[in-house]
């Protein structure tokens, strides 16, 4: 019986500090888990977990060899012009790396989940410029965080606990100086974290926009506030929320998914990432900086290996094994049906796109390779299982703070199922 | 307040903290019983004495006991109940930075998250129980406790 430390998989916070209990076959008790990391773990005996690989014949699916479906995807490859790779959001950094080398390989085109997501925020930022900071400069210096669009109590549980409720280095108090502003249309669990100190604002749905608008004007001259307030929010909560703003030494603002839609035809995320620059440059005694919140535990890995290893961090479009330029991202490729196949690795477009865009993707053959049974899995042609990344192989992944960790293997795999490093490999393997 | 209303408010220095009014505020802090006031006991006095009884309810004989209840159905083991546990704080140093304490637990530890979920482990080092004054009227836990999971009872 091993008892370690290891980090957890389970959503991008990647916790560091997570005890397992394991005799190497199974993982018996998991300590300091929140309960989506528990989950993570049960997956490897969950009654979803598919263990073979499976084959769509006579319109059903049916289990096959390796062998037989490795077979049946290069057969599909081959017959295909213009392929879609999808997913890579949901694997180690390696596998990200492989799977863009098979997109060139193949002559495909390869995007991540987080251009549906917070890729928005960082390809809005080559205008703006961004100011980021660390998950540990949270939890030792912030003093203002602010939730914007973002229900983080119970979509990242144990944030609040690391970054708000944490005593840290250089003040011992915590909670008693750290200020939580959290603005959202409903009243959410992140609410109920609130103390006397803190600001609840519940802002009308879509007119976030109106908000920073008002205070990026309030920001440059000292103007009076608006008497009837702006958006749902009075006049006085307002002037707090502005004392706030520029008397803070340590901000963070917390983008949530809520803010990433246009609202009344402009880019909420260019006028936010204006308003922290506007603050910073008038702010003398602090610095503000953002955070984005994103779901899956390594979606800003992919960013930073496509940019690092072929100068454009999403939607790469390859021609004659050579990145192109191309504008296109993988809902217009969808939405025009310019594409003859799909592969889709370890995520779930089917229930994650709307209909129209899922009934698209289903009208062409599909390629799987994930380790749970999904929406997707029951429509594809080729499924092939693959090992849970952090839990039965190790790789590179990035927390949303962008710091890079290592996850390590800590059981082995069920026999015959490889990591997406591996199946990938093979699949190129058999390319070439 | 409401506790002096029933005192004979006459500072006759017969007790320990020698005046009416700091003997109600001993009162609520649980540093003396009703019985330490000897007027009280004298019996025109006697409502008073009755009514300051139900108003504390369990000075003593039957002592309320102190019940802290975690709902499993609601928690999702989020561990802001063990960063903000004071005690925690004081013999776990790793929940200082927010994470999660060393296992096996401290004797001392108070709440530990396994498998998901919040688990009380000592309610004896409470400092509802254990500390003295201001202290003893603690109640971070359930006030921070998002999910509403938390509920700090007399039973």
């Amino acid at each position: 019986m091993v008892s370690e430390r290891i980090t957890c998989s389970g959503c991008s916070l990647l916790c560091d500090d997570i005890i397992i209990k394991s005799d190497g076959l199974y993982i018996d008790e998991v300590i300091g888990a929140c309960l989506k990391g528990k989950e993570r773990f049960d997956q490897i005996t969950s009654k979803n977990r598919i263990l073979n690989p499976q084959i769509k014949k006579d319109g059903e699916l049916q289990k096959a060899t390796l062998d037989e479906a490795l077979e049946k995807v290069i057969k599909i490859i081959k017959n295909s012009s213009k392929p879609l790779l999808y997913g890579f959001s949901t694997v180690s950094c390696e596998a990200q790396l492989k799977g863009i080398h098979l997109a060139s390989v193949i002559n495909g085109f390869i995007d991540s989940n987080s251009t549906i997501c917070q890729g928005k925020v960082l390809n809005t930022s080559k205008e703006t410029g961004i100011s980021l900071t660390t998950i540990t400069e949270a939890i030792n210096k912030a003093d203002l965080l602010i939730l914007w669009g973002a229900n983080a109590a119970e979509s990242i549980p144990r944030l609040l606990n690391k970054v708000l409720f944490s005593r840290g280095k250089f003040r011992m108090t915590g909670r008693e100086i750290k200020t939580l502003i959290a603005i959202d249309p409903v009243k959410t669990a992140s609410f109920g974290v609130m103390g006397v100190r803190d600001v609840a604002l519940q802002i009308k749905a879509g007119k976030d926009i109106d908000l920073i608008r008002v205070l990026k004007e309030e920001c440059c001259v000292a103007d009076s506030i608006p008497d009837k307030g702006i958006a749902g929010i009075d006049s006085n909560d307002l002037k707090r929320l502005l004392l706030h703003l520029t008397g803070a030494e340590n901000g963070i603002i917390f983008i949530g998914q809520g803010l990433l839609n246009s609202q009344n035809g402009s880019n909420v995320i260019k006028e936010l990432l204006e308003l922290v620059q506007l603050i910073n440059v008038k702010q003398q005694k602090g610095r503000m900086s953002v955070m984005m919140l994103g779901g899956h535990y390594n979606m800003v890995g992919f960013e930073h290996v496509a940019l690092s290893n072929y100068g454009k961090n999403q939607s790469l479009q390859f021609s004659n094994n050579l990145l192109v330029e191309t504008s296109d991202t993988i809902v217009s490729n969808i939405e025009k049906e310019d594409f003859d196949c799909s592969i889709i690795v370890g995520t779930d477009p089917i229930s994650h796109f709307p209909k129209h865009l899922s009934k698209k993707l289903m009208s062409k053959p599909i390629i799987l390779i994930d380790n749970k049974q999904s929406a997707t899995s029951y429509v594809a042609d080729v499924i092939i299982p693959s090992c849970i990344t952090g839990i039965e192989s190790g790789g590179l992944v990035y927390r949303i703070d962008h710091v890079p960790l290592n996850l390590k293997k800590i059981i082995n795999p069920p026999n015959n199922i490889f990591s997406d490093e591996e199946i990938i490999e093979k699949i190129i393997e058999k390319l070439v | 307040m409401e506790l002096y209303k029933f005192l004979p408010k006459t500072n006759c220095k017969k007790c320990n903290p020698k005046t009416c009014m700091a003997f109600a505020l001993a009162l609520l802090q649980g540093k003396v019983k009703v019985d330490d006031c000897p007027p009280l006991l004298e019996p025109k006095h006697k409502k008073d004495y009755e009514k300051l009884k139900e108003l504390l309810g369990s000075e003593d004989g039957k002592e309320k006991e102190l019940t802290i209840d975690v709902d499993n159905d609601l928690c999702d083991g989020c561990g802001i109940c063990v960063t903000v546990c004071p005690v925690n704080a004081r013999y776990c140093p790793p929940t200082l930075s927010g994470k999660a304490p060393d296992y096996p637990p401290e004797k001392h530890q108070l709440f530990q998250i396994k498998s998901g979920k919040c688990e009380l482990l000592n309610l004896k080092q409470c400092r509802r129980i254990e500390a003295e004054g201001r202290e003893r009227e603690c109640r971070v836990c359930e006030t921070y406790c998002p999910r509403e999971a938390i509920k700090i009872d007399y039973v």
